[in-house]
């Protein structure tokens, strides 16, 4: 028998939907999933997918993607490659691993929860398309770190493992996702999620790590997140639809999703990608800054996008474009402070020539950060290697979970280091800037997530020591951070009397 | 007498790049709370200037004999510590 064309048959297969009899739409798609708000029923109807796929069409193409990523990774499994890999570049890998695999699987979810809740059967279609691909970026981001297991770091464990835990990096993670993927309806979650999240955001960690990652010879890895990206670019565009019906009825809460999680996005990613794109990655290997991409992937790219929609610039972009200058660096200076909290070997970063790239990238690295640098430098010099551990926790702030302070920079003016606090119902919120709070203020019913402070002073951490808190975080003596070599990058600095490799044990050594 | 009271407090540091939570008593002056506050910065991410340090709470310096209690500092609050002239 003939097969039909797919011209003919397209049109009506994905625009099936039912007349309901026996029960109400309400009942069928209840407002606190499908959130249509304004928006009336029928305008729905006019959702349309800016790119068509037929299932089969979708599995011939999809199969194709996977046998390319694991036959790379076969061939490769039996090179050398991966003992060669720098120490620091390795942490790029291992903290998008364990930020990154299971966040997938929330993003499955998200796309079956519009899959479900979707008001237009073409919305829906395409969702269980963005399901399928967020379930393969899941497989693909666990089974990549497994085999490493065997390498004899017990690190890449942490791929699966970070996401359940209580490392204060993830509860910033899960804050951001939930809020993004799970608490959302679905109208709001397309704009979050494959709109502003998706066509922005992936971009950074997916293109710009590819880069980084073929440069720093980690074929393997860069094999992988290429594969993710090309399924991220199609189904990203599933926002696009539902924004423009929602600007259409209802611009103003169009422009509040956008602003909102473009913020929360933007905090998130100054620190998965912007301490691996300026400091874990070997300087030779570096091409672009972290601001540099930013500037090129998200201020432009970005904001031509939004402005497509009739969509205005958030209200704080000076503040996110100052940010670019400094947020990456404090948090990259506040996870190497805080090293044993983290599941990879973060790089100083801070040798001298690394300090003159950053200088020539970032004009004020040197005022804002350079004295804290130069003090924990001399501890290392001095052996006090005590003094360049943690003895309590930063601040955390109240909606992105980062520590208060990494939203400024010591010596800004404009942007001084400090707790942004609100008191309601005679509960006192510290945040890390403005925004946060804003934000915060105008969502706090949905607003649930605890920081670790408070669940410190709340005794849910037992006992109460940073040894208490690295066990309750999941962090072991084998699998919790230390500085990616050892600390020889300070040697640089270290007086020419003691810069003869024999420091005190656990100082800089040269070489 | 009442025991003194563990005051768990959002702590900034002059010239630090986070705020900190660290824990006074109540009972504590302010030149104890600069001490504890002091302890996690000064000489781990700042140098000892050697000079005396002041608190600033709600934007005003509290006199160094004054106990926490007393200036009204309660829990979740924040302070900031500077130092202040030789």
């Amino acid at each position: 028998m003939a097969r039909m064309p797919r011209e003919e048959w397209y049109e009506v297969a994905r625009d099936v939907d039912w007349t309901l009899t026996y029960v109400d739409d309400e009942a069928v798609f209840p407002e606190w999933m499908s959130g249509t708000g304004k928006v009336p029923r029928e305008a729905w109807s006019k959702w349309e997918e800016p790119y068509k796929v037929t299932y089969p069409e979708y599995v011939a193409t999809q199969r194709e993607k996977e046998s390319g990523a694991y036959g790379v990774k076969a061939a490769l499994q039996r090179s050398s490659v991966f003992d060669n890999l720098d120490e620091g570049w390795k942490s790029v890998a291992k903290a998008h691993f364990g930020g990154v695999a299971i966040v997938e699987y929330t993003a499955a979810l998200g796309e079956l929860r519009m899959a479900r809740f979707g008001l237009s059967p073409k919305w829906r279609t395409m969702s269980v398309f963005g399901a399928l691909d967020e379930i393969r970026h899941t497989q693909l981001s666990l089974f990549f770190p497994h085999e490493l297991l065997a390498k004899g770091d017990p690190q890449y464990d942490w791929a699966h493992k970070a996401y359940h835990t209580n490392d204060w990096g993830m509860i910033a993670a899960r804050a951001t996702f939930d809020g993004m993927m799970i608490g959302a309806n679905v109208v709001d979650v397309a704009i979050q999620l494959p709109f502003t999240f998706e066509t922005g955001f992936t971009n950074v960690q997916f293109v710009a790590l590819a880069s980084d990652a073929l440069d720093s010879g980690d074929i393997n890895f860069a094999n992988m997140i290429s594969s993710i990206q090309t399924d991220e670019a199609r189904h990203s565009q599933q926002g696009g639809p539902t924004l423009e019906i929602l600007m259409e009825h209802d611009p103003k809460r169009a422009q509040w999703i956008v602003d909102k999680t473009f913020w929360a996005s933007a905090r998130l990613f100054s620190i998965l990608t912007g301490p691996g794109m300026d400091y874990y990655t070997p300087l030779e290997h570096r091409k672009q800054s972290y601001k540099e991409f930013m500037q090129e992937w998200i201020v432009d790219q970005f904001l031509r996008s939004i402005q497509d929609y009739g969509l205005k610039k958030p209200w704080y972009w000076q503040e996110f474009l100052d940010g670019l200058e400094t947020w990456h660096h404090s948090l990259h200076l506040g996870v190497w402070f805080w090293r044993p909290t983290v599941w990879w070997k973060p790089q100083g970063g801070v040798s001298k020539a690394e300090r003159e790239w950053l200088s020539e990238k970032y004009p004020n690295f040197e005022q804002q950060f350079g004295p804290i640098w130069d003090q924990l430098i001399a501890n290392i010099n001095n052996g006090a290697m005590e003094k360049t551990l943690p003895e309590t926790l930063p601040w955390l702030c109240n909606f992105c979970h980062l520590p208060v302070g990494t939203a400024a920079a010591p010596n800004n003016p404009k942007y001084p280091v400090r707790s942004y606090s609100l008191t309601n119902n005679g509960y006192t919120y510290h945040f890390c800037s403005k925004v946060c709070r804003q934000i915060w203020w105008e969502d706090r019913d949905t607003q649930h997530q605890t920081t670790v402070i408070e669940r410190l002073l709340g005794g849910e951490i037992q006992p109460p020591t940073v040894e208490g808190i690295l066990g309750w975080m999941g962090l072991t003596p084998e699998t919790m951070g230390d500085d990616a070599y050892n600390y020889r990058w300070a040697a640089d600095y270290a007086p020419a009397a003691t810069n003869g490799g024999t420091l005190v044990q656990g100082g800089a050594k040269n070489g | 007498m009442a025991e003194p009271q563990p005051v768990p407090i959002n702590a900034m540091f002059q010239d630090d790049f986070v705020t900190q939570l660290a824990l006074v008593l109540d009972t504590d002056t302010m030149d104890e709370v600069a001490t504890k506050v002091a302890h996690h910065v000064v000489g781990r991410r700042q140098p000892d200037r050697g000079l005396p340090m002041v608190v600033k709470y709600q934007g005003k310096v509290v006199p160094a004999a004054t106990t926490v209690a007393e200036a009204g500092i309660a829990p979740l609050h924040n302070v900031y510590v500077e130092w202040g002239t030789a």
